[in-house]
Formats: C-alpha cells, structure tokens, sequence
C-alpha cells in the first residue's frame, strides 16, 4: 500500500509551495511523524512529516522547484520491494491547484516555474482534445509537463477540481475557498484581482469564523461564461445564492459594490457590512486606470500589468523600499493571469454602469457597518463620505496607505475587521 | 510443444518446413550448401551459410533445391528473381544486407515492380533471407540496417523478427507470399534463445505485436530493439512508471493500427531503432502518429536511434552507437517531466 505525499495548503490562500530539500533518500526507511520534507510557503520554511511509516519510494519534485497545492511530491509505499506504479499513482493523487497568485518566491516567476501560465506555454494535442470535448479553455489550465506544457493530465485534473466548485446561477459554478469554523464571513475581492488580495486576513479571521473567499465570475476557476451578465447586481445574485445563512460580508473596492448591492436587495443575509476602499461614483481618474488596465491586460504581459498597477495601488512610502516593491510586482503579474482580459472588460463595464447608481440608497442601509479607508487613496478617495452616507457606519481611516491597503496594511485591516465582527 | 531454441535454429527449422511442405521452394545464395554434397569425397553435409541457417538442407533436399551460387550477389539475386517469376519460390541468402548495392537493381527494378507492371499477371514469390545490424563486430561494411531501404521501396515487404518464435514464423509466412520479401535477421539476436513452437504456424505480415503492457508511455522497437525496449520497460518500472512495448515486426506493411491504438493508450511514444536517423523507420513512425494520432499526442514523439555516423568498429564505439536501455529511459523520462 502507498500512502501520497502532497504540497500542503498552509491556509486558505496558499496556493503553491517550493520544495527546499528531501532530507531523507529515495529508498530510505521513514517512521511515521519523521521529517520527510522541507517546504517554502510564503517565506517560511515547514518541515513536513512523514504520514505513514514506510520506505519513500519515489519522489516527484524535486528540490528547488515550486509547485502548487495539491500536487503529489513523494509516495511512501509499506516495504520497498511491493509493485508499485508511480504514473497511475500520480493519476490518482495528483491534484495540483491553479497557478500561482499573491507574493510568489522569485524562482516561480523568473525561472519558468512548473505552474506559470502564459499565452506561449505549449499544450499538447491530446491535452487539446480533451479540453475541447470537456469545454475547458486550455490557456486557464495549470501546465505540469515538461515545460510547464499542459498535459492530458492536466487537463483531467483541471476538470476534476472544476467539479467541486459551487453552483450559483445557471452554467455558472464559483471557485469558493473556505477556511476556519463559525459564522461565516464572506470575502469579495476587488476588480481584477482574487481571494488571495486577502491572504493576510484569512488566518486572523479563520481562527473565530468560518472564511469563504468568493472568486467571481470570470476569475481563478470560476465559470466564465460568453453570454452572461457581469454587472455588479449580478455578482451579488451570485453571492447571495452561495449563503444558506446569514453571514458577515467584507467587499474591497468593486468588492464593497458587490457587498453595497448585496446588502440593499438581501438584508437580512447579512449579519454586518465591511466596506474596505468603498466607492458609490466611480471618478475619471478610477475609470481612466480601470481603461488603462483592461488595454494593457489585453495588449501586454502580466509583468506590464503589475507594473502599470504598482503607482496607483501603493503608497509612495510603500513603493520605496525596493525590495517590497519588486516583490509585490511580482506577486501582482502572478495573480493576473487569474483574472483573464475579457473578465476585466466585463467588470470594468458593470463597474462604469453602477457609477452613482446607488448614490442615494446608501441611507437605507441599517446594518452595522464599518468602511475601511486608506489615508492616501487615488482611485477611491471619497471612502469617508460613503461612511457618512451609511447611517451608523463606523470609519476606520488607515493612514499614508494607498487602494491596495489590505495589502499595504494587513495587520491594521485585519485587525479593523476582526474587532469590528467580535463586536456583534 | 514449446522448446527453448535460438532464432538461428528456427530459422532453420522454418526452412526445412516450407522445403518440406512445398517442392517449389528452393534455397541458393553464397555458401548456402557451404560446399557439402560432394559424395566423391566423402563430405556429404557442411556447415550451410556464414552462420549455419541452412545447415541440413543440402542433405535432406538435394543439391537442385540447395544450390551454392558465385560470389555475385548480382548473379544469383537475377537468377532468383527469374525462378520466381517462373513460379518457384526461392530464398535467396543476401549474407549482409551491406551487400545490397551490388544487387539492387534485380530487386528495386524487377522484382518489386513486375507485378505492378504487368497488370498482377505476373508474381515474384521470392524471399530474401539478409542479416541486419551491428553486436557481432563485424565492422561498417557488415552491420549496418538497411532495412529502412527496402522497406521505402514499394512492391517490396520488408520484415524483422525480435525473437526466435517469430522468426519461424515471419520466415514461413514470408516465403508463402505471392510478393517479394526481405527477411531481415538481426545478428545480435542470432544466438539468443527463446521458446518456439513444434510444427509448421505463420506469423502475419503487417501485424506488430504488443509484447508488453502498460499506461504510461509506448516503446516502439523492431528487431533487436524490441529487446532494448524490453530492458527499459523494466528499468522504467523501478520507478513505477509503466510501458507498452510494441514489437513491429513488419516494417513493410506497417501496422499503423496498432502503433495508433498504443499511442492512444499511452499518449507517449519513444521509437527505438538501430538505424541511424534520417529518413528511418523512427521517423517514419514519428511522422505517423502526428500525421494520423495528432489529437492522441500528450508530448511529443521521440526517436533513439543510432547516430549519423558509420557502424565502428571499435567494441566500445560499437556499443556506444547502438540505442541503450539507460537511451530509452532517458527519452521517456523527458516525455513524462
């Protein structure tokens, strides 16, 4: 018998890891709890233990290469002499996530790591076929071949995980990683970007809640469907639809639109309201960025698009630190592949047909409310009358933080949250 | 009832059945009788060919049927293309297949397009028994595979065993068809035992043979590389990684079915050959399965052949050309990242 080996998910938003060394050799006698392993998972090292006793009897990936969640590392069989098939062991265990997204070591990014997705990266014919016959798009799935090329394999998995995504409208099924236990609290991430924008809060808030991270319409593995409707009405429908009880809802930016018009057409499916970087009336200056982002998301690399993010996200005192800043870069170009150029189109088309749609609505929000407002914010700068315009809205203003403040100031956001949910 | 016997062995064996069973076939080529028949002087049997494949025929069927020729390989492939075309069925011994260039025109020119030409009023039931291949030594001008030539010809068939029970097999089947065939024997698989079957049974032309399964990946091979592929199935199962060998066997007709089903089975596929790679059997099972099995691709096919170069005769040099296991286990292993 074989027990499998795979890259954890340390916490909802890991979605990959590097194998830093297999301390023991292939072949070698492990007891059951001994360290077999070495990872990296955002820039801490954790020694993974042996799950069973046995012989470690093939390794999959090897030190050094960065792979996502779910993907098989290592089989460790009872004794070293029993048949064993490492390829149709893998077909079974190996069930690697999506690409890669929030801060990424270096080596995933710059050195052509195993998962990075771009439009070049090869798939194979019979890998075509399949996700031709399954009506999967080849250019959203995860490549693990040599290359990174998109095997059949690949394919089949892609498909199988899509299986266990959550239904919330007609043909349309969304990618909702969940975390913790208690009452639920709701994600919903800003425009162009995934659940993992909140990757520092989750673990705050998954110690005391039940944490589901809504990825939209169109973003990670969520359905993407041609013909359907991407306003922000519809995002919320398809939120609502995922709640079978009343849950604390935390929207960032197109994300506190989503959470606005959730909490005006369901109120009673809300125990609270975060509204973090809110805006009711989009500005030229949010909706020229928001143009700009969809040209060069359509026209340029991933990299071009972090880069054009980079001024308008961050605070000038954030961009200063070199390091921190080529981090992020990096760390932005990977989650872009996630929100492909026709999901930005879309929603930069309900964002711009929800503009000052709900300017006078706001008053009739009862919930308890607390709106997140970063200090030095360029996209959404009129955070603070948003709370005024909310009866009984609580403003936590975060200051010489810029749009991205979950990201520049996770301590503070996290904590802002945490205090504001404790309090109901 | 299976014995374990050499492919030398069997081919002889073949030989003995088919002159039995039909008085039209007949033997000849250099040294095939090995100069025995000689009464006057006492010798009645000799040896029979460079290896002894015709050992007995002499004895058994008589110096009309078993015929020594000149050292003219033009000569006696002419005379054997023209017994044929009179409606006996001669098996020609070309020694080595080196030897081709001195008699290519009886078998490019005529034999392989006589019935085309004469609208299927004519036949050429000829066989033509050449050894292929380096693993004896035996130098550039005596170990090359050529097989890929005759096989390129149309109106010739082209067939190589991997092992003593299809060679019998092959050999009686190619001797009974009404088309010329080349029989290749792979030197290195000569002396190697296998079990072979008593009595007379026929191996189809144009039917490879899967000669061991698995899920992950094909390794194609013919002749002695089916045994190379053999060896790297096995060293690729130390890893848990399992491969469908397909022994071709035919090289022409080619059983585009079965490499097309092991593709679609695997979706990987290393083709393993001895000779070297341009315009070769590899690339021409390559070609294919992208050609035909495009959509069953799930990497891309890989070739291990011999180098661009003349068989050596150094020892080492000569086992370094010809395609290892440790060669195979590498290709496959790129395919399967």
């Amino acid at each position: 018998m074989a027990t499998a080996l795979a890259m954890p998910k340390l916490g909802m938003t890991m979605r990959e890891g590097r194998v830093v060394s297999w301390p023991q050799p292939v072949g070698a006698r492990v007891e059951k709890g001994a360290v077999v392993l070495v990872i990296e998972s955002e820039k801490a090292e954790v020694e993974i233990e042996a799950p069973a006793a046995g012989v470690l009897r093939h390794v999959y990936v090897p030190e050094g290469e960065t792979v996502p969640s779910g993907t098989l590392l290592a089989a460790i069989t009872e004794t070293a002499d029993e048949p064993f098939d490492a390829a149709a062991f893998r077909r079974v265990h190996d069930r690697p996530e999506a690409a890669a997204a929030g801060p990424v070591p270096a080596a995933a990014v710059a050195g052509g790591g195993s998962v990075r997705r771009t439009a070049e990266t090869p798939v194979t014919p019979a890998a075509r076929a399949l996700a031709r016959r399954l009506g999967v798009e080849p250019a959203r799935v995860p490549g693990t071949g040599p290359g990174g090329r998109v095997t059949r394999e690949d394919v089949e998995a892609w498909a199988a995980r899509r299986r266990a995504l959550v239904p919330v409208a007609e043909g349309v099924a969304l990618e909702v990683p969940t975390e913790g236990a208690g009452d639920p609290v709701v994600l919903l991430p800003g425009f162009g970007t995934d659940v993992s924008m909140f990757a520092r809060q989750i673990p705050v808030l998954a110690e005391r809640w039940h944490v589901l991270g809504v990825n939209p319409r169109g973003v990670g593995l969520s359905d993407a469907p041609e013909e359907a409707r991407y306003d922000v009405a519809t995002m919320a429908a398809d939120v609502a639809a995922l709640l079978d009880e009343p849950a604390h809802v935390v929207g960032a930016s197109l994300g506190a639109a989503v959470a606005i018009e959730l909490a005006l057409a369901h109120p009673e499916r809300l125990r609270s309201l975060t509204l973090i970087t809110p805006f009711v009336e989009a500005d030229a200056r949010l909706l020229a960025v928001v143009d700009a982002w969809c040209r060069v998301a359509s026209e340029a690399s991933a990299e071009a698009v972090a880069r054009l993010l980079l001024p308008w996200m961050f605070s000038r005192a954030y961009l200063a630190d070199e390091g921190r800043r080529e981090r992020t870069a990096r760390g932005l170009a990977a989650t872009a592949p996630r929100v492909p150029a026709p999901t930005l189109a879309r929603a930069a088309a309900g964002i711009r047909a929800w503009s000052g749609s709900r300017r006078t609505d706001l008053a009739r929000l009862s919930l308890p409310t607390l709106v997140i407002v970063a200090g030095d914010d360029l996209l959404t700068p009129d955070g603070e009358a948003v709370a005024g315009a909310i009866p009984g809205a609580r403003c936590r203003t975060v200051p010489r933080a810029a749009h991205a403040v979950a990201l520049e100031a996770p301590e503070a956001v996290g904590e802002a949250i945490r205090t504001h949910l404790e309090a109901r | 009832m299976e014995r374990e016997i050499p492919m030398l062995f069997a081919i002889n064996e073949a030989l003995h059945l088919a002159m039995e069973a039909d008085p039209d076939v007949i033997v000849l080529g250099e040294d095939v009788a090995g100069g025995g028949g000689r009464k006057d002087q006492g010798i009645e049997e000799a040896w029979g060919g460079i290896m002894g494949a015709t050992r007995g025929l002499l004895k058994r069927f008589g110096p009309e049927r078993v015929r020594d020729t000149p050292i003219s390989e033009m000569g006696f492939m002419g005379a054997a293309v023209g017994a044929a075309l009179t409606g006996l069925r001669p098996v020609a011994e070309l020694m080595f297949i080196d030897f081709i260039g001195v008699c290519l025109d009886p078998l490019l020119n005529q034999a392989a397009k006589l019935r085309y030409m004469f609208g299927g009023k004519a036949r050429v039931p000829l066989t033509v028994r050449t050894s292929t291949g380096a693993g004896l030594r035996s130098a550039a001008q005596h170990s090359q595979s050529l097989y890929w030539m005759t096989a390129g010809i149309p109106g010739l068939k082209t067939v190589i065993p991997s092992n003593p029970a299809d060679a019998k097999g092959l050999l009686l089947a190619a001797i009974r068809d009404d088309d010329p065939v080349v029989f290749c024997e792979p030197k290195a698989l000569m002396f190697v035992s296998g079990p072979v079957a008593e009595g007379d049974y026929t191996v189809p032309l144009g039917k490879a043979a899967l000669v061991r399964e698995g899920a992950d990946v094909s390794l194609v091979g013919f002749g002695r590389t089916v045994q190379t592929a053999l060896r790297a199935a096995e060293l690729l199962a130390r890893d848990g990684v399992s491969a469908d060998v397909l022994d071709l066997r035919s090289l022409q007709p080619l059983d585009e079915e079965a490499i097309l089903a092991t593709l679609g089975k695997t979706g990987r596929v290393v083709v393993v050959d001895e000779a070297p790679p341009r315009c070769g059997i590899a690339s021409d099972v390559a070609a294919l399965c992208v050609d035909k099995g495009f959509d069953l691709l799930n990497a891309p096919v890989r070739r291990v052949t011999a180098p661009h170069a003349p068989v050596p005769f150094s020892p080492v040099l000569e086992d370094a050309y010809v395609p290892t296991p440790e060669a195979v286990v590498a290709a496959a292993r790129a395919l399967l990242g």
